[in-house]
């Protein structure tokens, strides 16, 4: 699929200032993993597994081990130096670390559905499956009966019986549902528009079912088949589901609730004198409709480690929040947020949320669980030893992971994918979510931002400075002070009067522009898009029924009701040229607090009883508003290209599904070592869940990084997939060019390496496009036998044939050293 | 891609069959992108045995068939000049018509016109109109009027720095002469200190003697009263504590007073924060804890910050949380102290560091400056309004309140001063007793002017000193922007530079320190403004102001490139070096010599 660079292509790129194409005989790869490091290349020694590390500008000098940043000075000058700016560097982290403002956002413990479900017991489920039948449609369906109690009056607190199939699709997939009965006055949620439609068309029809006893149960088990060499259990007593290897002692791969923690929450009549509100410091969320959680634990066999379940600013293996020598520790969050400075360690959710959990280890290989809600979920990764005193009878023989899923509301929509091979489980979710768009070749090179490029002047400025210093870029962007007054689809006039011509200057040496557009609308009568928004109802309700009036950059605000079609209908016209006044073909967008970042809301987004379209609580579809209105504009764009032009819309917030829409960033990170270290595993991960078009804000976007963390920034965004440099408005200009001609060369040197890569790049974008493959893999994607690679978060692969190692800490004196997996 | 590549090797395939008639010798399109001064140096390739030559880093050589392949060989570009095979190479155009240029090799073939003749597009995709004779004639046009300026500028530059040797002597000659004055001064003032307190010590003497002598009386009168009547002593404590009673019933009137000055107070606040404190009376009356607090912002932590929070409006919290990204809100709460200061400091700020220097002026003369400044500032503010860019001295003061010891202006000063003294020195014998009242005040009034005119005298000298002791370029070029102010209007903001001094920008009564001057950088280039007003959450402010050749003095296009570090161009006649006129002169001449020579082909 992939092909080497072409070392005759010696112009590789016929696009307009597209430059910088080396052509050096360096770039002939010569074997098939050709290590390429960030920027340093690094070379085999005799220690096979160990490789030492050298600046490329001196590797005159291979044989040394020490590694410079600064070749010119001496090793004397230079540890003074360091230790003076290590010095600095220390006390800037005392001072700024700590600005999360923890209290300010709901724990575990404080979330009550949260609480409750890690509370239960190990086999609290008392449920049976009943009446067990393969429908027409080829599904296998069955009524989950509560088990009679023999201890007590069954009659009591009796829950009708929940409706549960089994659907089995292509290339080892399992869908399992469990939905309440849906006669009632509210329906609970099920996510539209994430599923593909042509998924469906995959579906393997189930024609029966074996029948088998497992172990001394009492009563039958069901046994359908998956794909070649797998098939599922649904076992009765106790109620499980579980995929195995072929034949009744075949090895398991994944389960679910093999514990017993299933509970499912069904909606009620309040009773007398019962309070369903919930109260978060100033906030009070009315619960109109009352608890309607969903827990379960599901296990991974023959895994070492697991991954995925983005966003979070943690390692790319997942590490135990519960159980034996965790002390304290929260679940995994999935809540898209706006997080004010967030931490480089933490399991908090940040702006996005992938319910999709991959596990990988020696003996099985790997495997994958996924979850369509889009609710709040709260995600336990359980240490060995959890389960200690429940007697659990799981073959031993199998090492586990145990995880434990909370969500606050919808239902139970899983999918289970058996792989074995890493990129056969990213494949398998991609034909359930959908591969990345393809996107232009102008998307994938340099981009240039800040918050924000003043003026007209200002932009005329930075565009010729990166020509006048011989640095390739392809888009400059504009944050939200180019707007009149932060209403987006309009200009400052005073500081952009002539935009067309801005964007159509830039355009004439082939490059773009980026603006902003957000999903908060200024409640002001004077502006259109308020105007016909409120006119036709297209706002989000509060729970009283009438349009949600939140805070945001423009004050006073509304949001627009993403989750309808028609809607997003509308919205996607706003884009039309003639719509977009000042815009032009070269102009496409950037969609920002979009989770929906609400300034004056519980944990500054929006209140879960807002009402959405269909008499949706937001509730029920918070972590999947951003994705709605991320679909909305890159529908714009591709509407107002006539479908000929490949939209590009970054979005902060994201959900399964998002790659199909654009590209996505790590928020508002910070200039921080730890924050450049902790970007590489948040975009392996968004990578492993689909979403392959990710960067992190290169150089950090609160505060001024010093020069080296910069130049390293650069050096190792120039290998991650969405490459832009962006910075908040009070930090000092940090453009290139600005630290002196060593720096600058530097900095450019690491920018045309991408230049270099870009073919390569686009043909990865490509493969991630057909097969869902991410552009950036962590090392066990390529090595997945190498028991070494499953945790290495540091170092990654572009591609096959191309091993990345940054380097994230400043460089003492020491030497330096990467992982380089065997050749396969 | 293939076909670009073949295609290109088409092309070299062409020139290279072009190339077989001309052995031994090349024609410039073998060597595109070549300056014709380094031609000589891809000779030896056309030498009869197929020579190669070394890359000019010395690290390699290539051959004729290497040279401009498209494909780089020699790291530093040397074989491909005229291909972007090489990162690091260099493509030169000639731009008949108007001036070579050299770009980078990635310029060649991108699809965009780089060099006016159109030469660094080649292979057929792009077509550029040669536009070098347009072009050549706007830079020319552009050129001559630099050097019209520039020869002006020389002119006055000469003359200024003339005047600055004339007037730093003048003020070096001042110095010393002030220096000798303060030493007799100093003499005169100690003499009369000590004949001050002589006097004193006497009268204190005396007064101790007379108050013994009333004492003494008045004992005596009241052992008489005694014995008339009998025992008065307890009634007197009483009454003194009913006085003070007294004085407390009075204070609620006092009370009163303090009351109405601070309403006094918050209307001029009220009237300065304008719109601002009606929200602020909002927040007042509806139940919910007052504004919030200015450091809930980024570097705040803890409970009684979140607390907080959670007691404000809706409203509010949206603005609070808001700020934690922009900044603003609590920006605009410290702007709003700031105004209150300022509405004081404005005045004063001009004096601020002056004072500072002189901590002998005493409170009068202090005074006196803020009206001075304050009076001069709003003519200037008057000018200002018509005119985007002006300038003024900043300190007229220092002639107005020193003309009683101007030197210039009354040189007799000293010498009356020195007689009166001596007069009055021998006029009164302080150990005569009993002291003549009218001559102890005589005594003591000389001392107090002499002392006056003492400290005023070392004001002077410090001032002198550290106008010295400043750094006026090599030439003292600088010299006359020395206690000046420049001025420049832009939208709502005033930005005032004075150099050796400082810079503000003033918004209505509002003013902002964008540093102190600091010092000369790039070889008197650029001036130095540090240590301004500190911005929320960010740097102190700063100011660089670039130096540029022009007839007058005028500061002009200030930016604020960076948050709180502010950029200005500054013209000055002093940046019109005779060197730069040379080169600009110079480069005429290429290309004029250029011009006529196209203008036939043309």
């Amino acid at each position: 699929m992939i092909t080497n660079l072409n070392p005759n292509a010696n112009t590789l790129i016929n696009s307009k200032r597209f430059r910088t194409i080396l052509n050096c005989k360096k770039l002939k790869t010569k074997s098939p993993h050709q290590t390429l490091t960030s920027p340093l290349f690094s070379t085999p020694q005799k220690n096979k597994e160990k490789t030492y590390l050298f600046h490329h500008f001196t590797h005159k000098n291979p044989n040394s081990y020490s590694y410079y940043y600064d070749h010119n000075n001496t090793t004397m000058k230079k540890s003074i130096h360091y230790l003076i700016y290590l010095t600095l560097f220390l006390s800037y982290l005392t001072t700024t670390t700590h600005s999360w403002k923890k209290e300010e956002f709901r724990n575990c413990n404080q979330t009550p559905f949260c609480k409750r479900a890690r509370s239960r017991h190990p086999h609290s489920c008392n449920l049976i499956p009943s009446d067990v039948t393969i429908t027409n449609n080829g599904d296998l369906v069955a009524k989950l009966k509560t088990k009679p109690n023999p201890d007590q009056d069954s009659s009591d607190d009796h829950n009708p019986d929940l409706e549960f199939s089994l659907s089995v699709y292509k290339d080892g997939i399992l869908r399992v549902k469990i939905h309440e009965n849906q006669e009632k006055d509210k329906k609970r949620f099920e996510v539209p528009d994430v599923v593909l439609d042509e998924f469906e068309s995959q579906k393997l029809w189930l024609q029966r079912f074996k029948k088998e006893v497992i172990g001394d149960d009492l009563l039958e088990s069901f046994v359908v088949y998956l794909s070649d060499g797998y098939e599922v259990v649904l076992r009765s007593d106790p109620f499980e589901v579980f995929v195995r290897e072929q034949g009744s002692g075949g090895a398991r791969i994944l389960s679910f609730n093999s514990h017993g923690l299933f509970d499912f929450e069904q909606l009620r009549v309040k009773k007398e004198g019962e309070d369903w509100e919930e109260r978060f410091r100033s906030h009070t969320d009315s619960r109109p409709y009352g608890p309607q959680s969903i827990s379960f634990d599901v296990s991974f066999y023959g895994a070492d480690f697991v991954y995925g379940i983005p966003e979070h600013a943690t390692s790319l293996a997942l590490k135990p929040t519960s159980g034996p020598g965790v002390e304290e520790s929260e679940p995994y969050r999935l809540f898209n947020l706006d997080v004010f400075e967030y931490l480089a360690e933490s399991p908090f959710g940040l702006y996005g949320s992938i319910p999709f959990m991959l596990s990988h280890g020696k003996s099985h290989g790997t495997s994958g669980f996924f979850w369509l809600n889009a609710a709040e979920m709260q995600i336990d990764v359980l240490g060995s030893g959890w389960d200690a005193e429940s007697k659990i009878a799981l073959p031993s023989d199998q090492k586990r992971i145990d995880t434990l899923w909370m969500s606050e509301a919808g239902i139970v929509d899983a999918f289970f994918f058996v792989g074995p091979k890493p990129k056969d489980v990213v494949k398998q979710y991609a034909s359930v979510t959908g591969t990345s768009a393809m996107p232009q070749l102008f998307a994938t090179g340099y981009h240039q931002c800040r918050w924000n490029y003043k003026d007209e002047e200002d932009v005329k400025n930075v565009d010729s400075k990166f020509d006048e210093h011989d640095i390739p870029y392809d888009v400059l962007w504009l944050d939200i002070e180019h707007t009149d007054g932060k209403r987006y689809f309009t200009w400052d006039r005073t500081l952009f009067p002539n935009p067309e011509q801005m964007q159509n200057d830039l355009a004439s040496r082939g490059r773009r522009m980026v603006t902003i557009v957000d999903p908060h609308i200024k409640r002001d009568e004077g502006y259109h898009i308020h105007k016909e928004a409120s006119k036709n109802g297209y706002y989000v309700k509060d729970a009283s029924g009438k349009d949600y009036d939140g805070w945001c950059w423009p004050g006073s605000s509304s949001y627009i009701d993403m989750v309808n079609p028609d809607i997003r209908s509308w919205w996607a016209d706003k884009f039309a040229l003639s719509e977009y006044v000042g815009s032009t073909p070269s102009l496409y967008i950037w969609n920002d607090m979009n989770e929906p970042s609400v300034f004056n809301g519980p944990e500054v987004t929006m209140p879960r009883d807002a009402l959405h379209y269909g008499n949706v609580e937001h509730r029920e579809l918070h972590n999947a508003y951003g994705y709605y209105f991320h679909m909305a504009t890159s529908d714009g764009l591709l509407k107002r290209g006539g479908g000929n032009d490949r939209p590009f819309v970054l979005s902060r917030a994201f959900f399964p599904g998002t790659q199909r829409y654009g590209t996505v960033w790590t928020g508002d990170n910070t200039a921080e070592w730890e924050q450049l270290r902790v970007s590489i595993p948040m975009i392996l991960t968004l990578g492993l869940t689909g979403i392959t078009f990710s960067g992190a804000d290169v150089g950090g976007f609160f505060g001024n990084p010093d020069t080296e963390l910069l130049v390293r920034w650069y050096q190792v965004a120039a290998y991650l997939p969405f490459f832009r440099g962006h910075a908040h408005h009070d930090t000092k200009r940090r453009e290139p060019w600005l630290f002196g001609e060593r720096n600058t060369q530097l900095m450019r040197d690491a920018i045309r390496v991408r230049y270099t890569l870009l073919p390569y790049f686009y043909t990865l974008f490509r493969e991630a496009n057909v097969t869902g493959v991410p552009v950036a893999r962590p090392l066990w994607m390529e090595f997945p036998e190498d028991e070494a690679t499953y945790s290495n978060d540091e170092a990654f692969m572009v591609g096959n044939g191309l091993l990345v190692q940054g380097v994230y800490t400043q460089v003492l004196l020491f030497s330096f050293m990467t992982y380089s997996p065997p050749y396969g | 891609m293939n076909n670009l590549f073949i295609f290109i090797t088409s092309i070299s395939l062409f020139f290279f069959i072009i190339n077989r008639s001309v052995v031994a010798s090349f024609s410039s399109n073998d060597l595109i992108g070549v300056a014709p001064q380094d031609e000589v140096y891809y000779k030896e390739l056309w030498s009869s045995g197929g020579g190669s030559v070394k890359c000019r880093d010395g690290s390699k050589s290539f051959t004729k068939a290497q040279l401009n392949d498209d494909f780089c060989d020699c790291f530093d570009g040397t074989d491909e000049p005229g291909t972007s095979a090489c990162p690091t190479g260099k493509f030169y155009c000639r731009n008949a018509g108007h001036s070579p240029l050299i770009v980078f090799s990635s310029r060649i073939n991108d699809g965009i016109c780089d060099c006016c003749d159109g030469s660094d597009e080649y292979d057929g995709k792009t077509n550029c109109t040669n536009t070098c004779w347009e072009a050549g004639k706007v830079a020319r046009d552009a050129l001559k009027q630099k050097i019209a300026t520039y020869q002006q500028g020389v002119t006055i530059r000469k003359h200024e720095t003339d005047e600055a040797k004339i007037s730093a002597a003048k003020d070096e000659a001042e110095l010393s002469k002030l220096k000798s004055e303060e030493k007799v001064l100093k003499g005169i003032v100690e003499k009369l200190k000590e004949h001050k307190e002589q006097i004193e010590k006497v009268l204190e003497k005396e007064r101790i003697q007379k108050e013994k002598e009333e004492k003494q009386k008045k004992e005596a009168e009241e052992s008489k009263l005694k014995e008339q009547k009998g025992e008065d002593k307890v009634d007197e404590p009483v009454k003194s504590d009913d006085d003070k009673a007294d004085i407390l019933d009075n204070s609620p009137a006092g009370q009163e007073h303090a009351e109405s000055a601070l309403e006094v107070v918050h209307n001029a606040h009220a009237s300065l924060d304008n719109g601002e404190e009606h929200s602020v009376m909002e927040e007042d009356t509806s139940e919910v804890a007052p504004v919030s607090d200015p450091d809930t912002g980024l570097g705040s932590k803890g409970e009684d910050a979140t607390k907080d929070i959670d007691s404000l409006s809706r409203e509010d919290l949206g603005r609070e949380i808001g700020s934690r990204w922009t900044g603003k809100k609590t920006e605009q709460q410290n702007h709003d102290v700031d105004d209150v200061k300022n509405d004081d400091r404005t005045s004063v700020d001009v004096q601020d560091e002056e004072s500072n220097g002189y901590d002998t002026e005493t409170e009068e003369d202090h005074q006196n400056y803020e009206d001075d400044t304050e009076d001069h500032m709003d003519d200037v503010a008057d000018e200002a309004n018509d005119d985007s860019s002006s300038s003024y001295n900043y300190e007229p003061d220092e002639e107005v309140d020193m003309s009683d010891i101007e030197s210039e202006s009354n040189p007799s000063w000293f010498e009356k001063i020195k007689k009166t003294v001596r007069d009055v020195l021998q006029a009164i014998n302080p150990l005569q007793t009993p002291v003549d009242t009218s001559e102890a005040e005589t005594v003591r009034k000389e001392y107090d002017e002499a002392n006056g005119k003492l400290l005023k005298l070392r004001s002077k000298i410090s001032r002198l000193t550290k106008k010295l002791k400043s750094d006026f370029g090599p030439e003292k070029e600088f010299y006359s922007l020395y206690g000046q102010c420049f001025e420049s209007k832009q939208n709502k903001y005033v930005y005032k530079v004075c150099p050796f001094k400082q810079a503000t920008q003033e918004e209505g009564y509002s003013t902002t320190r964008l540093g102190n001057w600091k010092n000369f950088e790039e070889s008197y280039s650029v001036m130095l403004f540090e240590n301004g007003d500190n911005c929320w959450n960010g740097p102190d402010r700063s100011l660089k102001v670039r130096l540029r050749c022009g007839l007058k003095v005028e500061v002009a296009d200030v930016n604020e490139p960076s948050r709180c570090e502010y950029a200005a161009t500054l013209t000055t006649p002093a940046l019109c070096l005779e060197g730069k006129l040379k080169e600009l002169k110079d480069e005429l001449e290429v290309l004029d010599k250029q011009q006529p020579q196209i203008h036939d082909e043309l």
